[in-house]
Parts: structure tokens; sequence; C-alpha cells
């Protein structure tokens, strides 16, 4: 293996992108990823944050206490991860995350896998999704990028400029990707537009260091507020509607009622914000 | 890229290949052994080092992308008075997690000498203790200065 260090967006030749590689090494070393050649993309990521503008490497804990930051992802930063994995990840590496689904990450030969079996929806299942999970039941970990849908923020790469929500595609049959991002395509920027109030309630295992079993980011700009949940479906998923129409597995209906609540709460907080 | 590491104020060479965490090159090729490393994949803390001053888990940075900055392990905080505090504390049964955890509680400190609880909570969740000492880890960053 090779490790270069990136000097323009343009010659990344098939290299594996990594920034903080929080992600990347854990993957290389589960043998879930393969790579002759990783590309420092650090020297050529923006990472300064104004009050609109994010820099796609700024990592969490610099989000996390950034008083330009909307509240929510503040908030959904500082109760990502831990304190050392806040101080190494990127914003846009938290956005490429891939599935904690422990099937995937045991290499069990799943959907999205390319397989053709979903080992969750007749195994375990309590952490997965309870809305569009009938081709795979992963739930999005990332909170970062709920509240980011929330905030309606838009994306620009070294590409295109599309908004959060079209960097996530939920998996099928002939397209086992999550996203859409192409492949030497870099995000580079988010711009995150202003808003009102926003909140971001988070429900896990325990208070501090867990992936959310729902989260809930709410934002609010005049009359109109836009509400996306993390831990529920294999991406970060707009409500719409109050989730009556979920279809939970028989392991995780409480997340029906838990992620109801926690909208009940958020919409609360957003009135009195 | 680099291979170059600046460690607790010296400069090594070192010939791991590409690839190579932060945490094999200190233990295997440095012979810092005081880095510990558990689960190697980023859950627990254990291998804990400050680069350019922030709490970092060697056991997933790649050696060669740290470059210039400079890592601070254990061996280079004997001086530090929390690791008396922590004695002092009794703050550890086994001491497998002992290192992380003081290299951690040495970054909070340095921001902020005198953490409240909630701080103190915040800024260690990433360090796990299976024998759970908290209460008196805890203790030791409270009363580090006495
Ligand atoms: C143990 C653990 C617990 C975690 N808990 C949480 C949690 O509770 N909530 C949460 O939201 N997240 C959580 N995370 C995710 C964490 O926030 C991400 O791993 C981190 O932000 C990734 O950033 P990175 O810079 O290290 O990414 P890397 O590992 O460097 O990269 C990740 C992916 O993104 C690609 N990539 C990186 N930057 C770019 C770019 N600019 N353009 C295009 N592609 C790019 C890489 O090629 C790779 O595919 C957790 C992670 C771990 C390991
Ligand atoms: S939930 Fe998705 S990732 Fe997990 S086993 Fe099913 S198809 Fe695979
Ligand atoms: S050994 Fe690095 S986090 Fe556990
Ligand atoms: S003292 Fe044993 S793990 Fe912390």
């Amino acid at each position: 293996m090779e490790l270069r260090q990136a000097s323009s967006a343009t010659e990344l030749d098939g290299a594996t992108p990594v920034h903080g590689g929080t992600e990347v090494v854990p993957l290389l070393r589960a043998g879930l990823l393969s790579a002759d050649t990783l590309i420092d993309i650090r020297p050529i990521v923006p990472r300064g944050i104004s009050r609109e503008r994010i820099g796609a490497g700024a990592t969490l804990a610099e989000l996390e206490c950034d008083p330009q930051v909307p509240a929510a992802l503040r908030e959904a930063c500082r109760l990502a991860a831990s304190p050392q994995l806040r101080n190494m990840g990127s914003l846009a590496g938290n956005l490429l995350q891939a599935t904690r689904c422990w099937y995937w990450r045991l290499n069990w030969p799943c959907r999205l896998h390319g397989g053709d079996e979903c080992f969750a929806q007749e195994g375990e299942h309590r952490e997965h999704a309870i809305v569009a999970n009938d081709f795979c039941a992963s739930g999005h970990p990332s909170d970062v990028a709920a509240t980011l849908v929330a905030l309606d923020a838009v994306l620009h790469t070294s590409t295109r400029t599309l908004p959060v929500a079209e960097l996530y595609r939920l998996p099928t049959e002939d397209n086992r990707a999550t996203t859409t991002l192409e492949p030497g395509e870099l995000i580079l920027e988010v711009e995150v537009p202003p808003c009102d109030a926003s909140v971001y309630l988070k429900a896990m295992d325990r208070k501090r260091w867990a992936f959310p079993l729902v989260g809930v980011a709410a934002a609010r700009s005049g009359d109109s507020t836009r509400i996306a949940l993390a831990g529920v479906a294999p991406v970060p998923w707009l409500l719409d509607g109050e989730l009556d129409d979920a279809t939970p597995l028989p392991g995780n209906a409480y997340k029906v009622e838990l992620a109801q609540a926690l909208v009940r709460r958020a919409k609360t907080a957003l009135a009195s914000a | 890229m680099s291979n170059t590491l600046n460690v607790n104020d010296h400069l090594y060479e070192f010939h791991s290949p590409a690839g190579t965490t932060l945490a094999e090159t200190l233990r295997d090729e440095l012979a810092l052994t005081g880095t510990k490393v558990a689960c190697a994949e980023g859950h627990c803390g254990a291998c804990t080092v400050l680069v350019d001053g922030s709490p970092t888990l060697a056991c997933i940075t790649l050696a060669h992308s740290v470059g210039d900055a400079k890592v601070t392990t254990i061996e280079g905080l004997r001086e530090h008075p929390m690791v008396e505090s922590f004695v002092r504390s009794d703050a550890l049964q086994c001491g497998f997690c002992t290192p992380g955890q003081i290299v951690s509680a040495v970054a909070l400190v340095e921001a902020k000498a005198v953490p409240t609880r909630d701080e103190i909570r915040h800024a260690m969740a990433g360090n796990l203790c299976r024998c759970g000492a908290y209460p008196k880890i805890e203790e030791a960053i409270r009363t580090w200065q006495d």
C-alpha cells in the first residue's frame, strides 16, 4: 500500500481519499476496504468555519464549540462519538461513514455487500431501521447528516452543488450504493442557510459515546419546520408526517414511539426557542 | 509521505510500511510501549496520545500521516503532576487504561486547569475503564493541583 499527499482535487487517480482516517483505517484493517493507494486529502479540503459556510475538513470538535455553527449542528457534534474521534474526524468523513450494521461490519455476504439476504431482518436488529427497511434494514448512524438535512444544507463538491439529502440514496437490487458520490469526487464545503432556531435530540444506550438509536434534528425558519432523523432508515430521513406508516421489525418497534416522542419534544423546544 | 516522527521532542526515523498505525510504530519500532492497544479499532481510548496537543487514537492514526505534528505519549508526561495525582487517588486497578486516561486528562487540564464535573465527564468519555475506576479517575483530575 502507498500513502500520498494530495496537492489538487483533480489528481486522485483512483486513490482512496483519507482525511482523519477514523473510518478508513478500521475498514482497511477489517478487510472491508481494499486500497492500493491512499491519498491524504487534508491539504486540499477547506476547514474554515464562517456563519454560512463550513469547510468539509473541519473536525467535529471544531464544530462542537464554534458559536457561528447552528445550535443543532453543535449539539449533534457534541453528542457524536468520543472526544478523541471528534478531534480526528472530519465533517465530510462523518457524512460518508459506512453503516454500523454488525452483519456488514463482520463481512457477512448481505445485500449491502452484494449478496441476496438481509441478515438483520431475520436476526438481531434492535438498533436497525423502522422505515424504508425492506431491502436493507440498516439505520443511518450519522447525527451530523440528519442535522444537515434538517438545516437544508447544500454541499459543494469538486464537481457539483447538491442538497445534502441528495448525497444519499436507498440501496436497491441494481445498485447497492448508499451515496451518490462519484469516484474521485471530493466534498469541499457545506453551506448552511440561516434559520431561526434549531435543536438536536438523541436517544442512545448510554449518555455519552454511543451511536443514535434515534436522533431527531429540527430547524425552524419563519413558519416552516424541517425535521430529519438519524438511526431510523438506511439514509438520513426527512420526516413527512408522523411516522404512522413506519414498518418496524419485530425487535425494534420501540423505536417508533421513541422517535415520535423525540419529535414532539423537538417541536416544543423549537416553539419556545 | 513523512517517515520521521517527533515524539516527546525527539525526532525519530521509522521504516514501517505505509498503512502501519502510529500505535504500532510507537510500540514495535520505537519501543515506546507506554501507549497501550486494547480494541485496535477506535472504541476504547487505551491508545490515546496527543498530536499537537489534541487527544488522538494512535491505533487508527496512520504513522505516515502524522508529518511534522508533535506527538506526546505517556513517556513524555512522566514529570506531569497528573501522574502523581492518579497514584494519590488510587485511580486504577489493572492499569491498562491508565496511560490513555492520563493523556486525555492532561489535555483537559492544559485547556482548563480547574474543570467542572461535567467538563471532566465530557472530556474523558472516550477513555473506557473495564475495572470501573471512574470515580477515582474523576477525583484524580479534580485534585491534580493539590
Ligand atoms: C467508534 C466510532 C464511534 C462513532 N460514533 C459516532 C456517532 O455517535 N455519531 C456520528 O455521527 N458519527 C460517529 N462516528 C463517525 C465519525 O464521526 C466518523 O468516523 C468521522 O467523522 C469520519 O471522518 P474522518 O475524517 O476520520 O473520515 P475518513 O475515515 O478519513 O473517511 C471516511 C470516508 O469518507 C471519505 N472521505 C473523507 N473525506 C472526504 C471528502 N472531503 N470528500 C470525499 N470523500 C471523503 C473517505 O474516502 C472514506 O470513505 C463514530 C466513529 C467511530 C469510529
Ligand atoms: S441491514 Fe443492510 S447492512 Fe445489515 S445485514 Fe441487512 S442488508 Fe446488510
Ligand atoms: S486501542 Fe485505540 S481506541 Fe482502543
Ligand atoms: S484500571 Fe483496568 S481498565 Fe482501567
